[in-house]
C-alpha cells in the first residue's frame, strides 16, 4: 500500500487549516476534497469571527480574502405585523484588527488551499473517500474508488454528516437533535446599495439576525450578511422540530422546510432588503448545534476529528461560531500531529495533546460555558411569544389614537404585566439564568 | 512515438456567470481545458500502444495558474512536463502563445507528434495548433476524431459535413482533435499522487531564445460579451391544455420543433 505521512478526509475550513500547518512544518500531507475545488460544497451563514483564531497563522489573515469587517450588529424580533430591531454599532467591533467579517466560502476556501499548495502540501479535489481503513482498532489509510492510500495519521474532517466515521465506529451517527438545517441564498447588489441600506461605510459590513415570525414558531431564525457585493440571507431550523412538525401535520398543511426561506423573503420587513437584488446562488446544509455533550471522540489510534465532524459549532443565539472552531481545531489537530510526529507515536496516547489542547483553548471551553444553551433553545416561547411581545410592547408606546392617549408607564407597565409577569417567563428567565 | 502535448489552463466554464454581459471569472477555479484533456487521452492511447513518451507542455498567460493544470496532466499520464511562465507573457496573444510553444517544442530532445485540442475551452480562436505547424514546418491535420499510428505516420480521421475523410500524414507532423474522439480518463489518486514526482521544467523565454519583443501582443480585444438576446415575451393563456397546445404550436412556428 501506498503511504503517506497524513491524510486530511475534507478541505473545508478545518482540514485546510491543519493541512497549511503541517505542510507549514513540513509533513508530508495530502487533503481529499470530494467537491469540484475546495469550497464548492461548503455552505456557511457569512460571519467568520476572527479574533479567536488570528494567532494561529498570523501571516495568513492579513491577507485573506474577506468580505466586509463587520461593523454594525443588528437582531430583529419580527412580531405579528410589527417588528423590533436592536441595532448596535462601535468603533471597537472594526478597530484595527476588525473582529469580525463576512465571507463566502467560494471564494475563501479556495484561497486557504491555494496556500496550502504554497507551502507544499497536496490538496486533491473531485476526490470522494470512500471508507477509512481499520485494521485492529486502528485508522491506518483511506479507501478512494479502488485506492487504498496509507497514512501514519488520519485527520477527519469531513464535516457534519460524518459518514466516514460513524461508518468507521468513530463516531455516532448525528441525530437529529443535535443538528439544525439551514438554507440560504446569495444575493447580489450593488455596493453602494448594500451600504445605503445597512448605513455602512464603504467596506465596512452587517450582521442581522431574525427572531419570530421566520421559522413557524419551530427552534430557528433567519440570518443576514453583507458581502462586497452580495447579501447571504437565509434560515435555520431545528431537525427535530421540523421532523415533529412534520410528523403532526396533516398531508395539506404540510409545508416543505425549503419554502420557509421564500417566505422569509416574502415577508413586508424583508422585501426592502432585497429588493432589486439578483439570486446568484441557492445552497442548503446542516449545522452542528447540540453542543459539548455531542461532541464525540476526538481521537484515537491513528486518527483525529475537526470541525464540524466533531461537532465543533456553538449557535448562541446571538452568535454562531464554527468556521472559528474549524480552523482552530484544524490548527491544533497539526500541532498534535507535528509532537506525534516527532515522538514516533501516532497512537492515542501519542495524539492525546489534541483534547488536551482543545479543552485549554476557547474551543472547549466555549462550548463548556454554552453546555445549557441546546436546552433552552428547545422552548418555542423564544422564537414566538418574545419577539412578538417585545414588538407588541413598543408598538403600543409608539402609538397615538384617535382618543386621549394613556400615559407612558401606564402603556409600558400593561404590557410588561401582560406578556412578562406570568409564571411561563419566569421560568424562562430561570432557565436563561445559566446560558 | 515521442508526443508533446499542448494544453491551457481555463476558467471553469460552468462556474463561470455573466453580470451586465461579461463574464465574471472572480473565485473561479481553474482547470484543464476540455479539449486539451482530449487531445492527452489521444496521446496516453498511442504511448501505451506504440511506445515512447509524452510532454505536456504549457505557456503562462498573465497569472493563470498553469503549475496545477500540469499536474493535472501529469496525473492523467504524461511522462513529464514543461512550463513556460514570463512576465513578458501577460498580454500573450494566439500568435505570442504559438511562438513560445513551437520553440519550447525545438528545445525538447525529439518530437514525432505534436497535439492540441482544436481549440481552447475559452477563447476558442482554434489558432494555436495551426500557427505552431507552421512555425515549425511540419505537416497539420485539424479536427481530428481518430489518429493511429502508422509506419512512420499517423492516420487521421475527421467527418467533413457528408463524408469521413481519411489523412494519412508523415511524422513529424500536427494533429488537432475534437471531443468525439475519446473520452478522457479521470485520474485515480494513485495516479494523482505518482505525478508528484514526474519532472517538470521551468523556462522563461529567455531560456527558449525568445525575445520578449516577439510575444508582444499584435491583437487587442477591444470587447468581449455576452450575445444579447432579444426575447419574445409571449404569454400563453386558457386553460393548462390550450396554453400547452399553443405553446408547442409557437415552437413548431419557431422551427425549435418537428423541423
Ligand atoms: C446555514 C449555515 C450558517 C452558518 N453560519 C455560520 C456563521 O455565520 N459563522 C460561523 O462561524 N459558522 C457558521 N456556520 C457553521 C460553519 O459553516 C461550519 O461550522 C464550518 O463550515 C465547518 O467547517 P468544516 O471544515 O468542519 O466542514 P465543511 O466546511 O463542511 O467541510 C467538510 C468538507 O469535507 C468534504 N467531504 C465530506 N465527505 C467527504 C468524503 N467522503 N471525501 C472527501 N471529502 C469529503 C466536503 O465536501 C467539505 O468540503 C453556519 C453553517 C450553516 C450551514
Amino acid at each position: 500500500m501506498e503511504k503517506v505521512e497524513c491524510i486530511v478526509v475534507g478541505g473545508g475550513l478545518a482540514g485546510l487549516s491543519a493541512a497549511y500547518g503541517l505542510a507549514d512544518a513540513g509533513v508530508e500531507v495530502m487533503v481529499l476534497e470530494r467537491g469540484d475545488y475546495s469550497g464548492a460544497k461548503n455552505v456557511t451563514g457569512g460571519r467568520l469571527y476572527a479574533s479567536p483564531i488570528r494567532s494561529f497563522y498570523p501571516e495568513l489573515w492579513e491577507e485573506a480574502p474577506f468580505e466586509r469587517a463587520v461593523a454594525r450588529e443588528l437582531v430583529t424580533m419580527l412580531g405579528d405585523g410589527a417588528q423590533t430591531t436592536i441595532e448596535v454599532a462601535s468603533d471597537r467591533f472594526t478597530a484595527d484588527p476588525p473582529q469580525s467579517y463576512t465571507v463566502l466560502r467560494a471564494r475563501f476556501d479556495q484561497w486557504l488551499a491555494e496556500k496550502v499548495g504554497e507551502k507544499g502540501g497536496m490538496v486533491v479535489p473531485n476526490m470522494k473517500v470512500d471508507a477509512l481503513l481499520r485494521e485492529e482498532g486502528r485508522i491506518i489509510g483511506i479507501r478512494a474508488g479502488e485506492d487504498e492510500i496509507g497514512a501514519d495519521v488520519v485527520i477527519v474532517a469531513e464535516g457534519v454528516l460524518r459518514l466516514l466515521s460513524s461508518e468507521a465506529g468513530l463516531a455516532a451517527e448525528p441525530v437529529d437533535r443535535d443538528h439544525a438545517l439551514g438554507f440560504k441564498e446569495v444575493i447580489e447588489l450593488p455596493p453602494g446599495v448594500i451600504e445605503d441600506r445597512w448605513h455602512l461605510n464603504p467596506g465596512e459590513g452587517a450582521a442581522q439576525l431574525f427572531l419570530g415570525n421566520v421559522t413557524d414558531g419551530m427552534l430557528g431564525g433567519g440570518f443576514l450578511y453583507t458581502n462586497k457585493e452580495s447579501i447571504s440571507l437565509g434560515v435555520v431550523v431545528g431537525m427535530k422540530a421540523m421532523r415533529e412538525r412534520a410528523e403532526k401535520a396533516k398531508p395539506q398543511d404540510a409545508s416543505e422546510s425549503y419554502q420557509l426561506l421564500d417566505r422569509f423573503k416574502a415577508l413586508p420587513q424583508i422585501r426592502p432588503l432585497v429588493a432589486g437584488g439578483t439570486v446568484a446562488e441557492y445552497s442548503a446544509h446542516a449545522i452542528p448545534e447540540g453542543g459539548i455533550a455531542a461532541v464525540p471522540k476526538l481521537a484515537g489510534d491513528g486518527y483525529l476529528m475537526a470541525g464540524d465532524a466533531a461537532g465543533l459549532a456553538l449557535n448562541a443565539l446571538i452568535t454562531v461560531r464554527g468556521m472559528d472552531f474549524a480552523i482552530a481545531s484544524g490548527y491544533y489537530a497539526a500541532e498534535a500531529v507535528k509532537a506525534a510526529k516527532a515522538r514516533a507515536d501516532f497512537s492515542a496516547a501519542g495524539l492525546a495533546g489534541y483534547e488536551a489542547s482543545l479543552r485549554g483553548s476557547f474551543v472547549l471551553k466555549d462550548l463548556q460555558t454554552a453546555s445549557q444553551i441546546p436546552a433552552f433553545m428547545e422552548n418555542p416561547r423564544l422564537f414566538t411569544h418574545y419577539p412578538r411581545a417585545v414588538s407588541r410592547l413598543l408598538e403600543q408606546i409608539y402609538t397615538v389614537g384617535p382618543g386621549p392617549t394613556p400615559g407612558l408607564f401606564k402603556t409600558a407597565w400593561g404590557g410588561i404585566r401582560r406578556d412578562f409577569m406570568n409564571t411561563g417567563t419566569v421560568k424562562d428567565a430561570w432557565s436563561a439564568r445559566r446560558i | 512515438m515521442d508526443i508533446v502535448v499542448c494544453v491551457k489552463t481555463n476558467p471553469d466554464l460552468q462556474m463561470v456567470r455573466v453580470k451586465n454581459r461579461e463574464a465574471v471569472v472572480e473565485a473561479v477555479p481553474y482547470k484543464l481545458g476540455d479539449l486539451d484533456k482530449n487531445a492527452l487521452e489521444t496521446a496516453i492511447q498511442l504511448r501505451d500502444a506504440a511506445g515512447g513518451t509524452i510532454t505536456a507542455v504549457s505557456v503562462a498567460e498573465g497569472n493563470r495558474k498553469i503549475r496545477e493544470t500540469i499536474k493535472e496532466a501529469l496525473a492523467m499520464g504524461a511522462d513529464s512536463a514543461a512550463v513556460v511562465d514570463d512576465p513578458a507573457l501577460a498580454g500573450a496573444d494566439p500568435a505570442a502563445v504559438a511562438a513560445v510553444l513551437a520553440a519550447a517544442v525545438k528545445k525538447l530532445p525529439g518530437c514525432d507528434l505534436v497535439l492540441f485540442g482544436e481549440g481552447s475551452t475559452d477563447n476558442y480562436s482554434g489558432q494555436v495548433g495551426p500557427r505552431v505547424a507552421e512555425l515549425l514546418g511540419v505537416p497539420q491535420v485539424g479536427f481530428a476524431r481518430k489518429v493511429e499510428a502508422v509506419d512512420g505516420a499517423v492516420r487521421c480521421e475527421r467527418s467533413m459535413d457528408e463524408m469521413i475523410e481519411t489523412l494519412e500524414v508523415a511524422l513529424p507532423a500536427a494533429v488537432t482533435v475534437v471531443s468525439e474522439i475519446n473520452e478522457p480518463r479521470i485520474p485515480s489518486l494513485m495516479h494523482i499522487m505518482k505525478a508528484k514526482s514526474k519532472p517538470v521544467e521551468e523556462w522563461t523565454l529567455a531560456d527558449l531564445g525568445v525575445d520578449a519583443g516577439a510575444v508582444a501582443a499584435r491583437r487587442e480585444i477591444v470587447s468581449n460579451l455576452a450575445e444579447e438576446q432579444d426575447r419574445k415575451h409571449v404569454l400563453f393563456e386558457g386553460s393548462a391544455a390550450e396554453q400547452a397546445d399553443a405553446f408547442v404550436n409557437a415552437l413548431i412556428k419557431e422551427g425549435v420543433l418537428g423541423r
